[in-house]
């Protein structure tokens, strides 16, 4: 079958670097293998594993001492950190958005995406920086209580992720292929997903 | 409507409804195991949606295993306080 040169398949073909595999787009029927990168995959477990090491150890501590935990966690921004919630999914959707562009050849739009997507990631880390500067002008540090130990080493190594992660989806977006773009949104979804776990523990129990 | 789109739907509402439960002035296990839940919930809608578990059903219930461990081990330290 002869596929005409302005065609869908025409233009995700085109997009492809020599050599490169067609990425399996998240609407396609189940294959049963991991879509992506194998090794953001190992990332994705590892990182799990450490925040999800990092919030049990918080919850085993806060056995210790429940009303001095309750006490400080009254002081973080609860609905910052609930904005920041939407924030982060938000920027996940648009992230994924860029997957599908970048499988269609659609490099303008997925690198607008991408932008917004950093965007995000900013307002993020502005929300994050002025729980920050609000807990320090209280005078609280890392050695006020065990409850800001693990509350500003949770945050502030996930935040450092954000960080990466923007820098990251930069350079992904700068590449503007398929298979880069995909492994670029997976570091994304991976803060995103940790963020959904560590949100309830540090900031709602 | 594309299924990322499905998904960021769905995930706010998710987040909606732990924030609400929050603002409720629930405390204790009328707390704590509906928002886990939710959080459960919500890393499951990333791992299918998003990251495209969704064509992998064996990994995606694996992963779904293992976080369900991971937030029951949660809710059960939550408890114990």
């Amino acid at each position: 079958m002869t596929i005409p040169p302005d065609s869908p398949q025409s233009l995700r073909a085109s997009s492809l670097a020599p050599g490169e595999e067609k990425p399996k787009t998240h609407d396609e029927p189940p294959s049963g293998q991991l879509p992506g990168e194998l090794l953001m995959w190992v990332l994705i477990l590892s990182e799990i594993t450490v925040f999800g090491a990092g919030l049990l150890a918080f919850l085993s501590v806060r056995l210790t001492d429940p009303t001095g935990f309750a006490e400080a966690q009254s002081h973080l921004h609860r609905t910052g950190a609930a904005a920041n919630t939407l924030v982060l999914v938000t920027s996940g959707w648009l992230a994924a958005l860029a997957t599908r562009a970048a499988e269609a050849g659609q490099r303008r739009r997925l690198r607008l995406l991408l932008a917004v997507a950093i965007g995000f990631g900013a307002v993020f880390l502005i929300l994050k920086g002025t729980e920050y500067a609000d807990l320090w002008a209280q005078g609280i540090g890392t050695e006020t209580h065990a409850f800001y130990t693990f509350s500003y080493l949770l945050t502030g190594f996930h935040a450092a992720h954000v960080l990466a992660g923007m820098v990251l989806l930069a350079l992904v977006g700068w590449l503007g292929t398929p298979k880069a773009v995909e492994t670029g949104a997976a570091f994304w979804h991976m803060v995103d997903l940790v963020w959904v776990l560590l949100f309830p523990v540090v900031y709602l129990l | 409507m594309t299924r990322a789109t499905k998904a960021w739907i769905l995930l706010l509402a998710l987040s909606a409804a732990s924030t609400a439960l929050a603002a409720s002035g629930l405390i204790g296990a009328a707390l704590a195991l509906p928002v886990l839940a939710l959080s459960g919930l919500k890393a499951h809608v990333i791992l299918r949606d998003y990251l495209g578990l969704v064509v992998a059903p064996g990994w995606l219930r694996g992963f779904d295993l293992g976080l369900s461990l991971l937030i029951l081990a949660f809710a059960g330290l939550a408890l114990a306080a």
